[in-house]
């Protein structure tokens, strides 16, 4: 192949005149992967296998429009019938009360709580990824961000259920955002309880907008191929059962074409989105800071020692953006080898990236829970140090250290690099992070409760059989949607993957393994290798 | 790019945002007009034994005054309702004899209209009156007593009983509307020996609120009143 422009050679390919052909990988020898390059002035590429326009798109569209590999029902439906538990002992709770939870007089907020912020907490990684890495044009971001997005709405509905059914009379949860009614009775605007309605309000409708626009083209996409199909062979698609006389590529056309809001492709189409997202995006950054911020300020603006600290904002959001980054990892590696080609899009350099983040957000909160001890003694305020020495050495000592170990420990692994790139120690660091980020919560709401003042009101919390099966069935709804998202959704923004591949920059010189985007000025020799061809300079790896 | 909708279907979000703007626009206007007490408790009547104590005719028609009956108003929390006792005061054998057979003023219908008085208190029973004004059991404080003493009038809470021939419930009676008056008593407080007058608090009240100006007279209520009406959640629901 001579060098031809890339949008030339895709038309060519696209009219049946050129094939073009798919080198083989070219693995590292020492790794196994191509995308670890030692050398720091090259970028690993973000798709893998030279990946054409073509099969990103069917890829992407596969997940929804294949067969759903084996494991799909079977794990579905464990994770639907426990969200349908966690469903009916709501209902008891609902029917019962709140005693039914191990609440009493002294520890009055616990795991229904705990759970709140933690499901909060889980959903910044995707507001990260979609706001603030969009914004400085972080491109590893598109292999991640449509997942993130859609963890980040799971985890606001299953944070959602908690508030509501923690205050004990639910039919009353509508007294919760401020509604005129004939009482005159307004919710306390100088309560952070009530910032928390708007802040959580504000951040689901934002986020779920921001997920569903991004789709827009990609249910355009999953909408046309189906028409395709159907014009093509319109006996070739299954019923969607034996008794509904409905083809499967019918009801894909027109539900996705119903989501896709007549979207054509065009040009002015793709003018207004990309404003539309930087907007978002816009919009969606401050939220990163403010939601957990206004979390933490129903403890901190209390007068409890233990919550009634000026660091909480910034270490609640940190500990949210660590948490969050931990489940994006827990649901994507499994996902990741299930899925094998999902692989060439989501990288290991996708995941070390992913683990820098854990390491960075889990220092800042090792630093937060020293910070806290250390002001407990600077501040000179007896009942604050009481307060943080109980915690670590008081009845609660086993949860504080499981914290500890997971959430400042656990990530100390990640300073190396063959621990990052390791997809099991990864996923483990994550899964301990996940455990560690709930103690976290556990330990600032109960340990801080469990004693007040005088000896009298030393209380411990043993929870029951209904806080760990609503805690539990939380877990179920959270992975009922990710496996229905899994499997009907565009996993990946697909346009936005096309852009980060080789042979979309025009500059594209073809180093299949570089990521062309940005990499401009750090490579100084990029212009003398003028426009190679993409098969030849998948080898010529170090060739700098 | 595929043609599978109509060119008509265009339309729909235009006739979406239109339906959901309205459907919002109906929801909240019918929730609001309908699911308040102003809608639900105003006009509640429920039937009374005996055909109900026509207060147009004893506190119109004749003028008595409320406490002739509702005896316990300035000294208690509630406003009693009278035993069978008062009512056989003046509706016994042989009294009113201005309606007896051979006056001008005969009644041929009262003596069996009033004939359930006589036969409760020869039973040494009650009269089961239903009661038609109620606040929830939640709000434990309702001090009739006080409200009268600082110069709220009958007429505030109840309406113009003296022109109901069976008594029906006139005012909302939510919270907000309670707290209308507490927020700005100026506006309803009329001096204490006029607490009783309906007729003569419905002119003043609507006379001052035309003017939009504190009355001497209302404000001289005003600087006898002690202290402001609470307004703290305590005041009704310790």
């Amino acid at each position: 192949m001579t060098s031809i422009h890339p949008d030339q050679a895709t038309a060519q390919r696209l009219a049946g005149l050129a094939r073009q052909a798919t080198p083989p990988p070219v693995l590292d020898p020492k790794t196994g992967d191509g995308t670890l390059i030692d050398d720091p002035a090259v970028r690993p590429p973000l798709v893998l296998n030279n990946r054409s326009f073509g099969e990103i798109t069917d890829i992407v569209c596969g997940y929804a429009e294949n067969k759903p590999p084996r494991w799909w029902l079977p794990v579905f439906l464990h994770a639907f019938g426990l969200a349908q538990l966690g469903g009916l002992f709501i209902l008891y709770l609902v029917i019962t009360g709140i005693g039914t939870w191990g609440l009493n007089n002294q520890v009055d907020w616990a795991w229904d709580i705990t759970n709140f912020v933690f499901w909060i907490g889980i959903g910044h990684a995707g507001t990260l990824i979609s706001a603030i890495l969009c914004l400085l044009k972080q491109k590893w971001r598109t292999a991640v961000n449509r997942a993130a997005e859609a963890m980040t709405i799971f985890a606001v509905i299953c944070a959602a259920t908690f508030p509501g059914i923690h205050i004990g009379r639910q039919w009353m949860a509508w007294f919760l955002p401020p509604i005129p009614n004939a009482n005159a009775i307004w919710p306390n605007f100088k309560s952070p309880l009530l910032w928390d309605v708007f802040a959580v309000s504000t951040y689901g409708t934002v986020s779920a907008l921001f997920w569903f626009m991004g789709m827009i083209p990609d249910f355009a996409t999953l909408r046309d191929r189906a028409d395709r199909r159907l014009r093509l062979n319109p006996e070739g698609s299954p019923y969607i059962l034996p008794f509904v006389k409905i083809r499967a590529d019918q009801a894909r056309a027109y539900i996705y074409g119903v989501f896709a809001m007549g979207w054509r492709m065009s040009s002015r189409h793709w003018h207004r989105y990309e404003a539309a997202y930087l907007i978002l995006a816009g919009i969606s950054t401050p939220l990163v800071l403010s939601v957990h911020s206004i979390v933490s300020f129903d403890f901190a603006t209390s007068i409890l020692p233990g919550w009634h600290t000026t660091i909480f904002p910034p270490y609640f959001v940190a500990g949210a953006i660590f948490g969050g980054f931990a489940m994006v990892l827990l649901l994507l590696i499994p996902a990741r080898e299930l899925y094998p080609n999902m692989k060439d899009l989501l990288t290991l350099r996708h995941i070390e990236n992913m683990a820098k983040i854990l390491l960075t957000t889990g220092m800042m909160v090792g630093f937060a829970y020293s910070m806290e001890f250390f002001i407990a003694w600077y501040g000179g305020n007896k009942y604050e140090v009481a307060a943080f020495v109980n915690r670590a050495t008081g009845p609660y000592w086993w949860a504080y250290w499981t914290m500890i170990t997971c959430n400042v420990i656990s990530p100390q692994f990640f300073w190396s690099k063959k621990l990052r790139t390791n997809v099991v120690a990864v996923w483990l660091v994550a899964l301990a992070v996940t455990i560690g980020m709930w103690f976290e919560r556990f330990v600032i709401i109960v340990t801080s409760l469990h004693r007040a003042f005088l000896p009298g009101e030393y209380h411990m919390f043993h929870p029951t059989l209904v806080d760990i099966m609503v805690f539990a069935g939380s877990f179920g709804v959270f992975l009922t949607l990710f496996l229905l998202f899994l499997r009907f959704l565009p996993v990946f923004p697909i346009a936005e993957i096309k852009a980060v591949l080789p042979q979309a920059s025009p500059h594209a010189h073809g180093h299949g393994e570089h990521d062309s985007h940005g990499s401009a000025g750090a490579h100084g020799s990029a212009g003398a290798h003028g426009h190679g061809d993409a098969g030849q300079a998948t080898h010529a790896k170090g060739g700098h | 790019m595929s043609v599978l909708f109509p060119k008509w279907s265009n339309a729909f979000p235009t006739i979406f945002a239109i339906a959901a703007l309205g459907g919002v626009t109906t929801a909240v206007g019918g929730f609001w007009y309908y699911a308040t007490p102003k809608f639900w408790r105003v006009g509640y009547m429920p039937t009374q034994p005996g055909g109900g104590f026509n207060h147009q005719i004893h506190a119109g028609k004749l003028g008595m005054d409320c406490r002739y009956c509702h005896t316990k108003v300035e000294k208690s929390y509630e406003a009693n309702i009278p035993n069978v006792a008062t009512c056989f005061g003046c509706h016994a054998d042989g009294k009113l004899n201005k309606l007896a057979e051979g006056t001008e003023t005969y009644s041929p219908s009262h003596k069996t209209k009033t004939q359930f008085v006589r036969d409760a208190y020869a039973q040494d029973a009650s009269i089961p009156w239903r009661r038609v004004h109620k606040v929830p059991d939640y709000v434990h404080n309702f001090p009739h007593h006080v409200h009268v003493a600082a110069g709220v009038s009958c007429y505030s809470c109840h309406g113009r009983i003296d022109t109901m021939p069976i008594v029906h419930h006139a005012e909302p009676m939510s919270m907000s509307w309670c707290l209308d008056c507490h927020r700005a008593p100026e506006k309803v407080l009329v001096p204490v020996d006029k607490v009783t007058d309906l007729r003569w608090v419905q002119d003043d009240l609507t006379e001052r609120a035309n003017a939009g100006v504190i009355t001497p007279a209302a404000q001289k209520v005003l600087d006898a009143i002690q202290k402001a009406p609470p307004e703290n959640c305590g005041a009704c629901h310790y």
